[in-house]
């Protein structure tokens, strides 16, 4: 990247975004071999907890939300209550599972360092979009192939 | 270090934790420059700051333009800003390398073998040297005055030097003086008006140009400014004559051979033409401060003497001048020592920006208390 102004007609252009080197609080003891090694495999088996986490985004909690608020009805016989308990829990779980990503993330970012990488932002963006591409087409086969798309309250011919 | 230990120490400063520390870093910088106190010089006459911005532009234009080629062996462009100024024809100025080139040239035309080269003493050292180098002899003679000077004068008289106002002791002949002095030297005597601190001398006592209107009624009086004093140019070695009507052929015989370099003439033109009211705002700070550190050490134990100039001419009572000066040099201030002019009580300081001031004031405080 050029940078110096006579190269970019007269104008100052700074550091381009994400290339600053990461400033230690004092200078960290390098691990090395197998240790190393240890930290690739941690880094890799936070990443897949992570796309696990998120994928029960897209059907495991919903679904326990629902099987958890139709209980509720069965017991109370109140569709109101359904309604708040499963919509409630599932918003609060979702909440709570991206709290629990974000820590992994930051925690990963520091595993891959350990492991001898550069690593200077996280992987929950990406993680999110694989995972929601793979639940949306699970939903989809499930949808098609194995739930059927006739409703089910419809009498059958 | 536990397991959690070891990946915590790679966890990096954040934003905020950054720049308090470079906050820190930039204070502790800070501090440790200020325990470090610079010397100022105030044995040069030279202006202190930095040259114009917009002459160091016009400079690096010239030198872009073709250095390949000879300058304009008469500076006719710059000449003709100059007579402007001046209100004077063109004619009538000639530029050089510095005061000190077109005076050398002009006495080596003007002195015949073992002719007399008349001046105040103490003085600018050049003067001296100029007779000499010219194979003339140099005159000094005591003191400040019309009237000394016209007593020194005798048939191997050729030239009278006056410094107005004179460094190193700041005094000015006024223009009656000028005019008194002038009138009353024979024919054959040729007198050189050394101007190179008269932008400093009060208004009121040398009105803007006022010698130049003696060339007028005085046919043998050579004019000498240059732009290395209050415009701050030293470094382009650019300063000019103005003479008579009629003196067209003596001054060619003053400029430098292949004329002033490119460099140097489109500084000089530059600074004529944009830089005025900055060094009108230095010439006025010179002149508040020269009277600040007058009145502060009048009665004091330190004896200065009233200036027109960017210099003080002061000493110290029962402590010679070269002593004086060590001892300001021990406080960071550096002054010239009247001893290469024969005059070892004395020192020459000189007044510039109010720091500076400041800096010198101080110095003589601690000095005479001790």
């Amino acid at each position: 990247m050029r940078t110096d102004p006579t190269d970019t007609g007269g104008l100052f252009v700074s550091r381009r975004p994400g290339t600053r080197p990461v400033r230690y609080r004092e200078v960290p003891e390098r691990s090395q071999g197998g240790r190393r090694v240890v930290d690739s495999i941690v880094a890799g088996a936070l990443l897949v907890f992570m796309g696990l986490v998120a994928v029960c985004f897209w059907g495991p909690i919903p679904m326990a939300w629902l099987w958890i608020g139709a209980q509720v009805k069965y017991h109370t016989d109140s569709i109101s209550l359904f309604i708040v308990v499963a919509f409630l829990g599932m918003l609060l779980t979702l909440l709570a599972g991206l709290a629990l990503m974000r820590r992994i993330d930051q925690f990963w970012i520091l595993v891959r360092r350990a492991a001898g990488h550069d690593q200077r932002s996280g992987a929950i963006g990406p993680v999110f979009a694989v995972a929601a591409v793979i639940g949306v087409t699970l939903f989809t086969i499930w949808l098609v192939f194995i739930a059927g798309l006739q409703p089910s309250l419809a009498p059958s011919k | 270090m536990g397991l959690l230990d070891h990946y915590r120490q790679y966890q990096a400063l954040s934003e905020s934790e950054v720049t308090e520390e470079l906050k820190r870093v930039s204070a502790e910088r800070k501090a440790k420059a200020l325990e470090k106190v610079e010397p100022v010089d105030l044995s040069r006459t030279t202006w202190p700051g930095l040259p114009h911005p917009y002459v160091v532009n016009s400079i690096t234009y010239a030198a872009r333009r073709g250095l390949n080629r000879y300058a304009d062996p008469r500076a006719t462009e710059l000449r003709a800003e100059i007579a402007h100024r001046h209100e004077v024809e063109a004619t009538r100025v000639v530029v050089g390398n510095g005061i000190a080139q077109l005076m050398s040239s002009a006495a080596t035309v003007l002195l015949e073998p073992l002719d007399e080269v008349v001046t105040a003493w103490p003085s600018y050292p050049l003067y001296p040297q100029l007779a000499r180098r010219a194979r003339g002899h140099a005159v000094p003679v005591p003191g400040f005055g019309a009237e000394r000077l016209l007593a020194a004068v005798n048939d191997r008289t050729r030239i009278v030097v006056v410094c107005n106002p004179n460094d190193p002791t700041g005094e000015l002949m006024s223009l009656e003086e000028l005019d008194h002095l002038l009138g009353s030297l024979p024919e054959r005597v040729v007198t050189f008006l050394d101007e190179a601190l008269v932008d400093y001398a009060d208004p009121e006592r040398m009105p803007d140009d006022g010698s130049l209107r003696l060339l007028e009624r005085h046919e043998r009086l050579l004019v000498f400014r240059t732009l290395s004093k209050a415009w701050g140019l030293a470094g382009l070695r650019c300063g000019y004559a103005i003479g008579p009507e009629d003196s067209q052929a003596l001054l060619e015989q003053l400029e430098p051979d292949l004329g002033v370099d490119e460099l140097a003439q489109a500084g000089a033109l530059e600074a004529l033409r944009s830089t005025m009211p900055r060094v009108a705002k230095g010439i006025a700070t010179v002149r508040g401060q020269r009277e600040r550190v007058v009145e502060a050490l009048r009665g004091g134990p330190i004896e200065v003497q009233p200036s027109q100039a960017n210099v003080l001419w002061m000493r110290a009572r029962g402590m010679d001048g070269a002593e004086l000066a060590r001892r300001l040099e021990l406080h960071g201030v550096i002054v010239a020592p009247g001893g290469a002019l024969n005059q070892p009580d004395y020192i020459r300081a000189s007044v510039h920006l109010p720091q500076h001031a400041e800096r010198l004031m101080h110095a003589l405080e601690q000095e005479t208390e001790r």
